[in-house]
């Protein structure tokens, strides 16, 4: 969340800067360079916190985008009440920190029908949880924009996103309505109605968000390090039981292991991995072998097929 | 629904804040490791835009895949799974099911879709663009081959060159793609032939002295094989150039060289301000660098002034290049926003009204006179006060012939008059303030990308009378609700560029007043034009004959 080292000196010479510009360096102008572009366009502007890693890098980035101003919008965290106490306690602890405006927002008509991840499909709990939610506070406060650190290379679905990804009324997306993005120009002239979703991080993937992560000194849950937890198996899927909403079923039994998490989302949704990897190092290490894709340990996501396009279609991220 | 804000405390800001701030302590996980910023993974070249443009059966996935294999860009478990399938009549493994598996992604009904797939060698990060070759293949094409940085033109050495591959040169040049490769593939079919090699490279030579490549090279390949990928080929010793992969690693990414030799752009994105002293321009440098101390220019108002910082988070530059992303502290406060670019005085462009361009129509609403549009280059938006088709560009005989009208996957020349003066360069020179987007500017949808080709010192005259829309115009009718501050300042400008766009749309020749400078918000309500269209109903309108 803050530059922990001292920077690297302003570097010159006879060549242009640009061939001396590494690639996470390209990555990071980019992505500032579509914050601006996008604060410029558009009335009113905020950045969907998600506590996880990409939303790390994707604060970061809004920081040093407007810096020394503070970024001019606020974060919006939608919390579905499921997710990990850690989550919690490092968000509320990076807005202290940072001084920023945060908006956090839970669907208090779907706490009151009683919608939870371990009665409900998983299906039907994000739909209301999230992606209702969600909704819900973009029309409350009449945003137009909604930067997410979405990237392109998490899932095939989102290979053909666009940076700027436009939302018809009622927060569809409408294959048709996508416009094509040439050059480095980004046209955000809203139609009647529409709004839209900024994805800075398009061009990032894992391993870029890991490796920035590490150069640039910052902060991440504690969740994606391994440590001893306890955990139990469910339908293939290495759980962490993170409070004692979740009742065990039968022939279930509670193992303490090391695991760690490569995404983060609500608890009885997120699938761990075993691993020894406790420090930035060797998660990076990790992540760079890593044979099997990220959004693997996505619950949700498999729910059923095409689930991650159809959610986009009804305005999930 | 419980909505918890809480707001920012309002302390002072600016540099010593954050200084003071980055002090702080974190609690959590700190990764801090100075070592780990000189990883061995890290990537020493930036990201490689690579396009490959063919038909299928010239076997293009085939050499993607055959290239992701050799270049140990993938993971294992996606080796594993080509290990296991069934393998080619050559035995070997079926690189194609890589490329088509990662494609297998249901068909979304984008209208112009392009795939973005990434993958690291161990000497650099491949980024393949990939754009499907069906009918509507070229506007498809044109938007991916504006993000590359080199090109893959794939031809079968029975078959040698076809229409296709002409039509593909021509759009990668329209592009300003300047690194185009010719792979030569099945050299296993013809006998590893040099003769039939060098014919091939012979007529592809010539063809690409048509266009403004900078550098274009055949190689002999076997995709299916492997030969000419990775490694030399023992079946073509004759062959004395580097193989393809070799080949892409040698060509450096984004344009960096080029563009930082160049002289300095800097378009401004928006205004910074932080606390009672600090305003600054943010903005990324397209071309060209600057110091601290050097002198810069505002383009379109001439003014000069000179850089005192040079702002990012964490520290001042010396220094910024093409590329990077700063904010630009000025010695004295000239009055720029949002659309100008600042250039350095002995080589600065200078603003024009008139220009010609070559548009790629990507739209399925083809072409309409008397539509309002807008053009959107490098951060400013600018109404456009007329625009005429004059030729198309037809792709396989690469000549001209007259058009007046535009549709999907046309490539027409066109000219363009600006409602008011801005930046525009030949994109030869400089590909930010040489390309364009034109832009619907009621459904707000990008319905062309083009490249501006010349342009034109002298305003054009106008064919009927034209409507001088001035700063007290819409400052007493429009804007009379607005204050004298910046922010009004800037909302005053917005509405300019909306009535201007409207009278346009009813036929009215109108010119901004070209001491505004810049339209500083393009947000999209229509609603103030629509006021503004009102209040000129008693104003003006009837002067000018609207009513």
């Amino acid at each position: 969340m803050r530059p922990a080292r001292q920077p690297p000196a302003p570097r010159t010479g006879d060549r242009g800067l640009s061939a001396l510009l590494g690639h996470l360096d390209l990555l990071e102008a980019e992505s500032i360079h579509i914050f601006r572009e996008a604060t410029a366009q558009f009335r009113a502007p905020v950045l969907l916190y998600s506590i996880g890693k990409d939303s790390t890098v994707l604060l970061h980035l809004a920081r040093k985008a407007f810096f020394p101003a503070k970024p001019p919008f606020p974060l919006l965290h939608v919390d579905t009440t499921w997710k990990f106490r850690d989550m919690i306690a490092f968000r509320d602890r990076t807005q202290l920190e940072l001084g920023l405006n945060l908006i956090v927002h839970i669907n208090k008509d779907g706490i009151a029908r009683g919608i939870n991840p371990i009665e409900y499909p998983p299906s039907v709990y994000t739909e209301v949880m999230k992606t209702q939610a969600l909704r819900q506070v973009l029309d409350r406060y009449k945003f137009d924009a909604a930067f997410g650190g979405a990237r392109r290379d998490e899932e095939a679905s989102r290979a053909k996103e666009r940076v700027f990804s436009f939302r018809s009324e009622g927060h569809r997306w409408d294959p048709r309505k996508q416009r094509p993005e040439m050059w480095r120009l980004l046209n955000g002239r809203l139609g009647p109605g529409e709004t839209v979703r900024v994805f800075p991080l398009s061009n990032w993937t894992e391993k870029d968000v890991w490796r920035y992560i590490a150069r640039e000194g910052l902060d991440v849950v504690p969740l994606y390090f391994a440590a001893e937890r306890p955990t139990i198996e469910r339908n293939g899927s290495l759980l962490v039981l993170d409070d004692d909403r979740l009742p065990l079923r039968e022939g279930e039994e509670v193992k303490i292991q090391s695991v760690r998490f490569r995404t983060l989302g609500c608890w009885p949704l997120t699938a761990a991995v075993r691993s020894a990897a406790s420090d930035l190092k060797s998660v990076i290490e990790e992540t760079l072998s890593a044979s099997a894709s990220e959004r693997q340990g996505r619950l949700i996501d498999h729910d059923d097929a095409g689930g991650l396009e159809r959610k986009k279609q009804e305005g999930y991220f | 629904m419980a909505v918890l804000v809480e707001p920012v405390a309002d302390g002072p800001r600016g540099t010593h804040n954050v200084a003071a701030r980055a002090t702080r302590v974190l609690h959590g996980v700190k990764a801090n490791d100075a070592a780990l910023s000189h990883e061995p993974i890290v990537v020493h070249a930036g990201p490689l835009n690579v396009i490959a443009c063919g038909s299928v059966d010239d076997g293009k996935s085939t050499l993607i895949g055959r290239m992701l294999w050799d270049a140990d860009a993938l993971t294992t478990d996606q080796r594993a799974a080509i290990e296991r399938a069934a393998r080619t009549a050559a035995g070997t493994p079926d690189f194609s099911r890589l490329v088509d598996g990662l494609a297998a992604e249901r068909e979304q009904g984008i209208t112009i879709d392009i795939a973005w797939r990434y993958f690291d060698t161990p000497k650099r990060r491949l980024v393949i663009i990939d754009s499907p070759g069906h009918e509507q293949y070229t506007r498809n094409m044109a938007t991916g081959a504006s993000h590359a940085d080199i090109a893959i033109l794939l031809v079968d050495a029975r078959s040698g060159m076809k229409v296709q591959t002409r039509r593909h040169a021509a759009i990668l040049d329209l592009m300003g793609v300047r690194h185009v490769v010719l792979a030569v593939n099945k050299m296993d079919l013809v006998d590893w032939s040099e003769s039939r090699f060098r014919a091939i490279e012979g007529e592809f030579l010539a063809l690409a002295d048509r266009f403004g490549f900078r550098d274009a090279a055949a190689i002999p390949v076997s995709a299916v094989l492997g030969d000419g990928i990775a490694r030399r080929s023992k079946n073509m010793v004759w062959y004395a150039g580097l193989p393809l992969l070799d080949h892409l690693h040698e060509v450096s990414g984004r344009q960096g060289a080029e563009d930082a030799s160049g002289s300095f752009r800097f378009p401004v994105q928006m205004v910074v301000r932080a606390g009672q002293d600090f305003r600054g321009l943010a903005g990324t440098v397209t071309s060209g660098a600057i110091a601290r101390g050097e002198e810069v220019v505002d383009v379109v108002s001439g003014r000069r002034t000179r850089v005192r910082r040079i702002v990012t988070m964490g520290h001042d530059l010396d220094r910024a290049g093409a590329g990077q992303a700063v904010v630009l502290q000025l010695d004295t406060d000239i009055d720029v926003s949002r659309g100008a670019v600042l250039a350095a005085p002995g080589a600065a462009p200078v603003a024009v009204r008139s220009f010609a361009a070559r548009l790629v129509w990507l739209s399925d609403q083809p072409f309409e006179r008397g539509r309002g549009y807008l053009v959107r280059m490098a951060t400013d938006l600018v109404p456009v006060a007329s625009l005429d088709i004059s030729r198309h560009l037809d792709l396989t005989t690469l000549a001209e012939r007259p058009a007046l009208t535009c549709s999907a996957n046309d490539i027409a020349v066109a000219r363009i008059e600006l409602g008011r003066a801005t930046v525009v360069e030949a994109f030869a020179n400089q590909r930010e303030t040489g390309s364009l987007m034109l832009v619907d500017a009621v459904t707000g949808a990008s319905v062309a990308g083009g490249v501006v080709v010349e342009t034109h010192a002298a305003a054009p005259k106008p064919a009927g009378d034209t409507f001088r829309l001035t700063r007290s115009l819409i400052k007493h009718g429009v804007g009379a609700d607005l204050g004298d501050d910046a922010a009004s300042e800037e909302e005053l400008r917005r509405r300019a560029n909306e009535v201007a766009i409207l009278l346009r749309g009813a036929g009215v020749t109108v010119e901004l007043d070209d001491r505004w400078g810049h339209a500083g918000f393009d947000a999209s309500s229509l609603w103030f034009g629509v006021m503004a269209v009102l209040s000129f109903g008693c104003a003006a309108a009837i002067a000018i004959g609207l009513i």
